[in-house]
């Protein structure tokens, strides 16, 4: 995060709104989930078509992970990105609303309980938009610690919508980013009161970001996450997630990273190597799922 | 017993000064030449919010404060001088 008094705030697109989540909600009831899914392949092929500034975003993923694709072959990619994103939307909204059941297999979280048992402090979770990261964060509710999710205001309703968020005595909070220094007073207040604070690591938007390699090609990646991190002592968890196949989801928290500072002088560059360890984290994530990395954004570009 | 006050607040100011361009990495700016009423974050002393980070721990460890009324105490980090009225103020308590 930075002080950014001025800068112009940054408008997400959504794909998704009130409606479309009725809708796909009314074809869960009426033909189940993969009828849901069925009726996807033609509003993602509209997507495709006609939502120019989101294929341009995906493109940039997908050039580097399938490099060497032509024109038609990329854009086949980017319809398999926007389906498996769909999916994973009306996953998210019917495993929410109770209607259907997942199976959610957990990696790491025994390692997770023995960091809270150990430490009076919470830590930073640092999730991506890869897989299903707000399923995931609704796994880790049995911690039994507050998580305040670091986001920006436009984020919010469809997040809180998603995640039942304004409901009274929820586990989730949220923490806005654009605060400036409200933010990075809630953020340090959290962690030392023990909660856990989710940031999201892959997006810059007009953050502080140090550019690291991803894919073959250097990246932007914000360090605000680590800065805190290494700041504050407090572990860095990585969240990762991933749809494995029909009613399946993998929360995988196995990755425990603890940036600290040994030379004062040079703090930068020390963040740099955390930077880009997460990045190989999530370079590695891309091989194993490549059709569920969600950064329809190019983080390539400064 | 205003003298002492001051002679305290003074004593804060020097120690804080000392800990920001420590701790903070301020590099080609020595403690005695951050001014008492400059402005810390953007113009000025051009700190950013991860150098509120470090303002926030450092207020943890080296004062044994514990910043957490966002609305109250965000105007104390405007200068060395409004931090330093609260640390004096909050240790008194």
């Amino acid at each position: 995060m930075q002080t950014n008094k001025g800068a112009p705030k940054i408008i997400a697109r959504k794909r998704g709104n009130v409606f479309g989540f009725w809708f796909f909600r009314v074809l869960s009831k009426l033909f189940g989930l993969r009828g849901a899914y069925g009726f996807l392949y033609f509003v993602c092929l509209y997507y495709l078509l006609f939502d120019r500034q989101t294929t341009i975003g995906a493109l940039a993923y997908v050039r580097r992970r399938f490099a060497g694709s032509g024109f038609l072959r990329s854009r086949f990619y980017i319809y398999r990105l926007f389906i498996s994103q769909g999916k994973q939307l009306i996953d998210r909204y019917v495993a929410i609303s109770g209607n259907v059941r997942f199976d959610i297999k957990l990696e790491g979280t025994g390692q997770l309980f023995k960091l809270l048992r150990q430490r009076q402090e919470g830590f930073i979770l640092l999730a991506a938009h890869v897989g299903n990261w707000q399923v995931a964060l609704t796994t880790l509710k049995n911690l039994n610690r507050t998580v305040h999710l670091v986001m920006r205001p436009e984020d919010n309703p469809a997040v809180e919508r998603s995640l039942h968020i304004s409901k009274e005595g929820d586990f989730v909070r949220i923490i806005s980013p654009e605060a400036d220094l409200d933010g990075i007073i809630q953020i340090m207040h959290a962690l030392k009161e023990g909660d856990i604070v989710s940031i999201m690591g892959d997006r810059k938007y007009n953050f502080d970001a140090l550019n690291v390699s991803f894919l073959g090609d250097k990246a932007y990646f914000p360090y605000g996450a680590f800065a805190i991190a290494a700041a504050a002592n407090c572990p860095v968890v990585v969240l990762l997630s991933a749809r494995i196949s029909y009613k399946r989801y993998l929360v995988d928290v196995r990755n425990v990273l603890y940036p600290r500072y040994t030379d004062a002088a040079g703090k930068q560059e020390e963040l740099r190597n955390f930077v880009q360890e997460f990045a190989t984290i999530l370079d590695r994530y891309t091989q194993e799922y490549p059709y569920q990395c969600f950064l329809f954004h190019d983080i390539w570009k400064n | 017993m205003e003298d002492k006050k001051e002679q305290e607040l003074d004593e804060i100011r020097k120690k804080l000064k000392e800990l920001l361009v420590t701790n903070l990495n301020l590099e080609n700016i020595k403690p005695e030449q951050i001014k008492d009423n400059e402005i810390l974050f953007g113009e000025g002393l051009g700190l950013d919010s991860l150098d509120a980070v470090e303002i926030v721990v450092l207020l943890q460890r080296n004062f044994d404060l514990d910043v957490k009324n966002m609305n109250e105490e965000k105007k104390i980090f405007y200068s060395v001088d409004t931090l330093s009225r609260y640390i004096l103020e909050k240790r008194k308590r």
